[in-house]
């Protein structure tokens, strides 16, 4: 123990989180069930993933014909059948397929979710209930299950009953994020088709659509375990992305304003934005009174620190275009390397203050450096029937049940003898005959 | 009929206005936070919304750097914007947990909690004696999450990071925006918000793992790490290929059709499709059903090659320029296909459809006033989300929490006030004291 005592933080903590050992290690959701019939849908798809990464018996229920994400992924590309955005959430899930469309397929669903934990679905709203096997249906024959449905206009409320399709880029929309993304108009009378509201790159409305799923079924599997009860959860991609806007809606009520889009500017923090340098895009900030004294002295330029000495004078957007072009004349005088040592100097042996430095990094770039590598933020691993891929894993490492990724997917179907010998005792005479009715 | 009785019955169960009649999924949840701007105090403000009680503690005097971050420098009866967004629900506390006093305070509270939430530099709350290290010994079930840049350990252990660092290290930044642009920062804290949010998976997933073992653990956790895991097919791609990935603006080259385009009045709408049955709703709404057996179009994975999808994108473009959203609109409902226009903080606060379902929410706090905020996102049928207050000056709670949840007298209190250990807000630099007007008592908790 008190040797123990004297190791640093970092060596100490890295024994015990290592994501090495991994797999040497329990599984938080090792007791807990999934059914997920995502449709066309990656936020239900990523909410599934994470639960079955943290240990969960996820059962992936797709249509005969597969479902239709499998077919998202860039201009096409398919690696064995497989999209790529697919591929990347299959990870540790059983696949299975079954026509819920059919009466004997829904008969099927209905025994698996009688012993189910978890149902996730994300249809048009009511489309489960019309087929018998909403949650209306599901809690009489199991009242301690957990059914979140997702979709763009949620479950209730005057739009839900719209029909309108949820797809990433409208939840994008929906979410209010994009309106404070992307570049200004810089000459109106000129604007460029690029200069407009923007979205994420990634699908990053079901991303925290899918988060927000995970979370809230993780909070009713305790509730659960304190009361035995199971409930509904009601998930919109786009309000679960919305809530992460730093604050439209009570900027408009305070100010009757809406916050406008800066491009790379923050109108909460100056300076804290992207700045060219020599050889890139650098990083830094100096926000606080003493981390803009700190940036100043570095750039050595007291007289900016003394022109705009408070954030007042800092959060206005035409001072900011000042104080940009002056910081930017020493970054371009400089490379990348050399402006993250001489902040890094500064903040090692003066101190007082921080500027936080960091570099643009293209994926490509991202995918080789090392520190990922390091810390299992990127793994390649060798999948049984996808053979060698490169993931990203979910960021934590804990010390007693880490998350970890044991196979990266399945194809269509492949997993029905296993699961369906496992949960309903169906042999290959049964599964045969199911499979002729086109059921499975 | 059967789906207008479906929703009858949906919003019977939901129903908002019956919150409060209703437990807390996480009612038997105390959380204690010592955390800073955003990744740290995002995290414990969700899990407060499903009904954890969560005591922040800061500094005394000017406490969280966040109370100053606001739009423009423009503050709401005092209070910061950025701040006021995360301090909901939660107790706040000052107190020095630099000095021995103050530590002794803080492990009182982590005697009494399940989980502790930091979000320091690697290594400071081990120094101070308030680590994992230090408090799993007063507290063996205790969940600790360690959130920031780069994680407790490796390469980058000495680099300080905030949100932009994340988005732009990620390479979540490069491939966001236009090809003719430089990359893009999301317009929000991204890593921070999302960061906190998928922190709390971990939090639960342990809280799990603790129901069923009664074993505490430490999780360490990175943002940028966390942008990464959230970008699709990134990796494969680049894996598979070779190629780089890209910022393709507002087009998916992964689904087809998606983009955002002006309509007839210049308002930005996105458009998308992602099932042959939602495009074919789609190409009836163009007036074009041909489109749909055109063999380019037929199928999602000919739509996604990049001639076809050029030629599909222009032409919606151009369907899109000559109608206005309300038609655009009122097309997708009756066709199936997705679309929403861009929407901001005016269409949020006035959306009937976010107000019902209390994510444009309204608050009425004794400090700060009516207000209303980006409310709750997941609508749980048994155990709904809720805001109850939404912040407190600094150390506004001190004498409530000390008092009712670790036993002091009022005279240790006292002491530890004279001696500086706990103390309030100061009123300089703005956000820290109560708004101009406060009567002394509104919100106070034990007067």
């Amino acid at each position: 123990m008190h040797m123990e005592k004297e190791k640093s933080w970092g060596d100490w903590i890295y024994e015990l989180d290592n994501p090495e050992k991994n797999r040497e290690k329990p599984e938080a959701l090792d007791h807990i069930t999934v059914l997920d019939v995502s449709y066309a849908n990656m936020a239900g798809c990523f909410a599934t993933s994470t639960l079955a990464e943290f240990g969960a018996t996820v059962i992936r229920i797709e249509p005969p014909g597969g479902d239709p994400a499998r077919t998202f992924t860039p201009w096409g590309y398919l690696h064995k059948d497989t999209g790529l955005g697919y591929l990347n959430e299959g990870r540790n899930k059983f696949h299975v397929t079954l026509d819920l469309e059919s009466e004997e397929g829904r008969e099927i669903f209905l025994k698996l979710a009688k012993r189910a934990d978890v149902v996730v679905e994300t249809f048009l709203p009511g489309t489960m209930d019309e087929w018998g096997i909403g949650y209306r249906q599901l809690k009489e024959l199991n009242p301690g299950l957990i059914y979140c449905a997702l979709y763009t206009y949620g479950q209730f409320g005057p739009k839900a009953a719209c029909g309108k399709a949820d797809v990433d880029v409208v939840d994008q929309a929906y979410s209010g994020v994009v309106s404070v993304s992307g570049e200004p108009v810089f000459d109106p009378d000129n604007p460029k088709p690029s200069e407009v509201p923007t979205k994420q790159g990634n699908w990053m409305g079901w991303y925290a659509g899918g988060a927000w799923a995970a979370v809230s079924i993780l909070a009713a599997i305790h509730y659960r375990h304190n009361t035995g009860k199971g409930q509904f959860i009601d998930v919109s991609p786009a309000e679960a992305y919305g809530r992460c806007i730093n604050y439209g809606i009570t900027y408009y009520y305070g100010f009757k304003e809406t916050i406008p889009r800066v491009g790379n500017y923050d109108v909460g923090v100056f300076p804290y934005t992207y700045f060219r340098c020599k050889d890139g895009f650098a990083f830094l900030s100096g926000f606080a009174d003493p981390n803009w004294k700190a940036l100043c002295t570095i750039i050595n330029r007291p007289d900016l620190q003394e022109q705009f000495p408070t954030i007042f004078e800092r959060l206005n957007v035409d001072n900011m275009k000042i104080m940009y072009k002056e910081i930017e004349k020493w970054t371009m005088a400089h490379t990348y390397d050399e402006i993250f040592d001489a902040v890094m100097d500064y903040n090692k042996n003066i101190g007082e203050g921080v500027v936080v430095p960091g570099r643009i990094s293209s994926p490509m770039d991202t995918m080789k450096a090392e520190n990922w590598w390091v810390r299992m933020a990127l793994e390649t691993i060798d999948d049984p029937h996808y053979g060698e891929v490169t993931i990203a894993n979910h960021a934590h490492k804990m010390t007693e049940s880490p998350p970890r990724v044991k196979w990266v997917c399945r194809p269509v179907g492949a997993d029905n003898y296993y699961v369906y010998a496992k949960m309903l005792g169906y042999g290959p005479k049964r599964l045969e005959e199911l499979k002729e009715k086109g059921v499975i | 009929m059967a789906r207008e009785e479906y929703f009858k019955w949906a919003e019977s169960l939901l129903d908002p206005s019956k919150t409060f009649d209703k437990p807390e999924a996480l009612a038997d949840i105390k959380i204690v936070e010592l955390c800073t701007l955003i990744l740290g105090p995002s995290l414990p403000s969700y899990l407060s919304e499903l009904g954890a009680t969560v005591f922040k503690v800061e500094l005394p005097g000017m406490g969280d750097t966040m109370r100053s971050l606001t739009p423009f420098a423009k503050f709401f009866n005092g209070a910061a914007l950025g701040w006021l967004k995360e301090a909901r629900n939660k107790y706040h506390l000052a107190i020095d947990v630099r000095v021995p006093e103050g530590v002794e305070l803080f492990k009182e509270l982590v005697k009494r909690a399940d989980v502790v939430v930091e979000n320091l530099r690697a290594g400071t709350m081990d120094r101070w004696g308030i680590g994992y290290r230090q408090l799993r010994e007063i507290n063996p079930g205790l969940i600790y999450i360690a959130l920031n840049g780069f994680g407790q350990w490796g390469p980058y252990l000495e680099r300080p990071s905030y949100d932009a660092i994340a988005q732009s290290e990620s390479g979540m930044a490069w491939i966001s925006g236009f090809p003719d642009q430089l990359p893009m920062k999301a317009g929000i804290w991204l890593a921070d918000y999302y960061g906190g949010l998928v922190g709390a998976v971990g939090v639960l997933a342990a809280l799990a793992y603790r129901d069923k073992t009664g074993k505490g653990q430490f999780i360490e956790y990175s943002q940028a790490e966390n942008l990464m895991r959230a970008m699709d097919w990134t990796w494969l791609y680049q894996h598979f290929t070779g190629k780089m990935r890209e910022r393709y603006g507002n087009r998916d080259v992964s689904i087809c059709p998606a983009d955002i385009v002006p309509d007839k009045d210049g308002q930005m709408v996105a458009i998308g499709a992602a099932t042959d049955q939602q495009f074919q709703g789609l190409c009836q709404a163009m007036g074009k059903p041909e489109l749909a057996q055109d063999p380019r179009f037929a199928t999602h994975l000919e739509r996604l090659k990049e001639e076809n999808a050029v030629e599909l994108l222009s032409m919606i473009r151009a369907w899109v320029a000559e109608k206005t959203y309300a038609e655009i609109d009122e097309l997708a409902g009756k066709y199936g296909f997705g679309a929403h226009k861009v929407a901001n903080g005016k269409d949020h606060f006035e959306d009937e459809h976010l107000r019902a379902r209390n994510f444009t929410y309204y608050v009425d706090d004794p400090i700060y006033g009516e207000l209303y905020e980006e409310g709750i996102a997941p609508k749980l049928s048994e155990t709904p989300g809720r805001i109850k207050w939404a912040g407190k000056p600094v150390g506004f709670d001190n004498e409530y929490v000390l008092k009712r949840f670790l036993g002091l007298k009022t005279k240790k209190i006292k002491y530890l006030k004279e001696k500086n250990v706990i103390g309030k807000w100061v009123d300089v630099p703005p956000g820290r004291k109560p708004p101009e007007g406060w009567d002394g008592k509104s919100g106070v908790l034990l007067v």
